[in-house]
């Protein structure tokens, strides 16, 4: 079926079968940023947002986000320069396979809760695993980027 | 400083994984895995899978060289050929235009088993009379076992004198004789194994998520019987390690399936087929014995262990085919006499392979429990038995090696230095705190390549061999060269290469990268000051120079645990390491919590749940990894001024701190509660079930 939806601030137009994920689709378009981990909405490596809310796009059918608004760690990284900047700064990765789903995650949370206190933000990037760091960077980075 | 040079790429989407390489007209390859733990293969019905459209081929182990592959035994078929051994197993491969085509047809393949009896314990495994996983594994290139072995031995190896041993016990004032057993863990990696393969011009191009390109390059010269050199491994970006990802694994059958499609293909695993069928951690049984004199001092150690391997012993890399783990056993402390005997059995269940310091966290947690045992035995704190015990400088270790310089003691104090004052707890909580040791040497055993090539712009293009897993490799490479050279870091462009254009590398792993950039950064210094007309220089190090150097690493954990529910929190972990100096300290901080983190979830979380020869954790939603709300609040102290490895000083940090947080915690759990969880995970429904005999049986406190 053909799809019509806003990817990272353009419109775009493709075919896709009912039942494909979204990160597929995504993947498929040569924007390879978003990563399937777990592949079932647990580890959140393939968090996008849609309509600027955070979805793990390897559960989320790519027809449901027809008429929508897109946006992939690539196009994130121009909309909220502050954010990757601070994963930068903090050294908020290391073997970096979880970062364009963590990148997407603080997006969303500049935008849902600016304010957000350390103890809030843990609990909203608690869907988005890190096996190596240990999250103390990935945290400060959140924090950084609210206070940018 | 300088940030990570990766730092930038990765943030923005931008650093390529081996599943992140399109290739023109690639096509996809998906596995189909036997259902059956132990069976042979009566045949196949292909026809349907075929029909599938978009499929290109359909292939079984008939299309496969008749070869077995391994790290040291060479016990793993690329597909199954007569007879699947676990669950899981590769028995065909699919390949089609999409992955949702191959996944479609792999469905439809049909494959009759003639099933066999199952082998699913590993001790009974070893017992006379068992039925044989394989029929004669002493006759796999690189066995270390013979026919007089128990027919399903992968490896059998004891240090030390079992009468001796045994002698030391009798005569010992106190002594404990428990056993402890730890499940099956996967190395956790976010990335799923991937593969892409592709025949251009008759050479072999590789992308593979595989942290040791040039011994993938040469372990399918030999699968496949073709010459290193018509062989090249593309570098990409490793998205997690921790042991799993040195594998070989599914890269032969990736490279036949082009060479026999004559097309690109990709072979990217699903994380559920990663989590039941690739490597995980072994499970194991210890029974640990310790012996001490009336003051406490330890006398003798010993530890017989069965570890059970699964189906194929091809993911170990030792030379015996051990767990290096095991045989360090007691390795921080003074003991007279210490006998360790390991036994790992092939299982019918999914082969095990080596996790973050390999069977360290394993033996750590028993042997640390069991010296907590014993000091409630002599009457002492469990801190003050370790104190009459850490080995002192001068004084040689269980092996016999006297290091450089032994700093057990000032860790100990460092760590207790740190953990003083009291964490808040929930009101009618039970409380304690717990303390676990480890000390591990830094290998000096490096083998790798560089090359620095001058650049148009004045700057400096240092080509390295050694993939980014994430430790901050390329990065600390970078920091190194341009201080060698006398040059600002940002006119160094570190870059990895494929294997072609490099002379070797071993890999990364064993916590030796540091050591083998240090070593070959100053090769190339010296060849780039000595270089004359030349505009590049290229450096080959392969230096085993043995093992002086040795870190502590002493965490305190302290927990409250529900006396109602057995619920347990962890309110903090303390962790004091015996460090030298630092190349990047971000990046050995991310190492040190990391690794805390990872010993948390092997303390509380992560049970891969093998039971009956199946991988029943096969999605991380039951296979949990730690997430921010899990991991405790982490405190590090470093003790610094130590002696590490020449030229830059520096010891390893990589497999350190997630060894002894599960003793720290299963002791403080202990502490809280008197009652022992010998047992990992430590779960609330443990606890409870343990405080509920405590009550009925003994009235305790609790």
């Amino acid at each position: 079926m053909k799809l019509t939806f806003h990817l990272n601030g353009r419109m775009i137009e493709l075919e896709a079968g009912p039942t494909a994920f979204l990160v597929d689709v995504l993947r498929s378009t040569g924007l390879t940023g978003t990563k399937e981990g777990c592949g079932m909405g647990v580890c959140g490596a393939c968090t996008v947002l849609v309509d600027d809310r955070p979805v793990s796009s390897c559960l989320y059918l790519a027809p449901c986000v027809d008429g929508a608004d897109v946006w992939t760690v690539e196009g994130l990284a121009e909309r909220f320069p502050q954010v990757v900047d601070a994963f930068v700064a903090e050294e908020g990765m290391q073997c970096g396979i979880c970062t364009p789903g963590q990148v997407a995650a603080v997006c969303a949370l500049t935008l849902e809760k600016p304010a957000a206190a350390e103890p809030e933000i843990r609990e909203y990037l608690n869907g988005n695993l890190c096996r190596c760091t240990g999250y103390q960077t990935i945290v400060a980075a959140a924090k950084a980027a609210l206070d940018a | 400083m300088a940030p990570r040079i990766d730092a930038v790429a990765k943030a923005r989407g931008a650093t390529r994984y081996a599943a992140d390489t399109m290739l023109p007209g690639m096509c996809h390859a998906v596995l189909v895995r036997s259902p059956v733990k132990h069976a042979w293969i009566g045949g196949f019905d292909l026809t349907a899978a075929r029909a599938v459209p978009g499929v290109i081929g359909v292939f079984t182990a008939n299309d496969m060289p008749e070869i077995t592959f391994g790290r040291r035994v060479k016990d793993i078929p690329i597909l199954a050929r007569g007879k699947v051994r676990f669950i899981g197993e590769r028995v065909a491969a699919v390949v089609a235009e999409t992955r949702a085509q191959a996944e479609e047809a792999a469905l439809r393949v049909d494959v009759q088993y003639e099933e066999l009896p199952p082998v699913l314990d590993a001790t009974a495994a070893l017992e006379p009379g068992a039925q044989a996983v394989h029929d004669s594994p002493w006759e796999y290139p690189g066995a270390v076992v013979t026919k007089a072995d128990p027919v399903n031995t992968q490896s059998h190896v004891t240090s030390g004198d079992a009468a001796e041993a045994n002698e030391l016990l009798a005569r010992s004032a106190h002594m404990v004789d428990k056993t402890y057993a730890t499940p099956s863990g996967h190395q956790g990696y976010l990335e799923p194994q991937a593969c892409v393969a592709s025949v251009q011009d008759g050479t072999i191009q590789v992308w593979a998520s595989d942290k040791s390109p040039y011994r993938v390059r040469d372990e399918l010269a030999a699968c496949l019987k073709l010459d290193p050199s018509d062989i090249v491994v593309h570098p990409v970006a490793i998205g997690g390690d921790f042991g799993g990802k040195g594998l070989i694994g599914e890269t032969p059958l990736c490279v036949q399936l082009a060479r026999l499609t004559g097309r690109p293909v990709k072979l990217a695993v699903r994380y559920s087929e990663d989590l039941s069928a690739t490597s995980p951690r072994h499970s194991m049984a210890l029974r640990v014995r310790a012996g001490c004199d009336r003051d406490g001092r330890l006398q003798v150690l010993r530890v017989d262990a069965v570890a059970d391997g699964g189906a194929y012993a091809g993911f170990k890399p030792r030379v015996n085919v051990d767990l290096s783990g095991l045989g360090d056993a007691g390795s921080p402390y003074r003991i007279p006499a210490v006998h360790t005997d390991v036994r790992i059995a092939y299982t019918n269940s999914v082969p095990r392979g080596h996790m973050r310091a390999p069977a360290a966290p394993q033996t750590t947690f028993a042997v640390e429990s069991a010296l907590d045992e014993l000091a409630l035995k002599v009457g002492i704190a469990p801190v003050e038995l370790r104190r009459r015990n850490l080995l002192r400088g001068g004084e040689p270790n269980i092996h016999g090696i006297t290091w450089a310089q032994c700093r057990g003691q000032e860790t100990l104090d460092a760590a207790l230095g740190a953990a003083s004052g009291q964490c808040p707890a929930p009101a009618g909580w039970l409380t304690g705190r717990g303390v676990g040791v480890y000390d591990r040497h830094t290998t000096r055993a490096a083998r790798t390549s560089l090359r620095l090539a001058a650049e148009d712009d004045g700057g400096i293009r240092a080509e390295v061999a050694v993939p980014e897993t994430g430790t901050g490799s390329h990065t600390v490479a970078r920091r190194i060269l341009a201080e060698g050279l006398g040059v600002p870091e940002d006119t160094v462009r570190v870059v990895h290469v494929p294997t072609d254009e490099l002379p070797y590398d071993r890999g990364a792993g064993g916590s030796r990268v540091s050591v083998g950039l240090g070593a070959v950064a100053a090769a190339a210094v010296k060849a780039w000051a000595d270089r004359g007309e030349q505009n590049a220089v290229t450096v080959e190090i392969d230096d085993d120079l043995g093992a002086d150097v040795t870190s502590y690493c002493v965490q305190i954990a302290d927990v409250a645990v529900d006396p109602a529910t057995g619920e347990i929190r962890v309110l903090r972990i303390v962790s004091a390491v015996d460090v030298a100096d630092i190349l990047n300290p971000a990046a050995h901080s991310m190492q040190l919590d990391g690794g805390t983190a990872m010993g948390y979830g092997f303390a509380c979380l992560e049970d891969l749940q093998i039971e009956d020869g199946q991988v029943w954790s096969g999605t991380l939603g039951e296979f949990k990894l730690p997430s921010t709300r899990d991991v405790p609040p982490l405190d590090t102290v470093l003790v610094t001024g130590g002696s590490g490895i020449a030229p830059l000083n520096i010891k390893a940090a990589g497999e350190l701190t997630n060894v002894p947080t599960a003793a720290a915690i299963a002791n403080a759990v202990a502490a809280a509660t008197n009652v022992r969880v010998r047992s990992l995970p430590i779960r609330a429904e443990t606890v409870w079930a343990a405080l509920q005999h405590e009550r009925t049986t003994t009235g305790g406190r609790v």
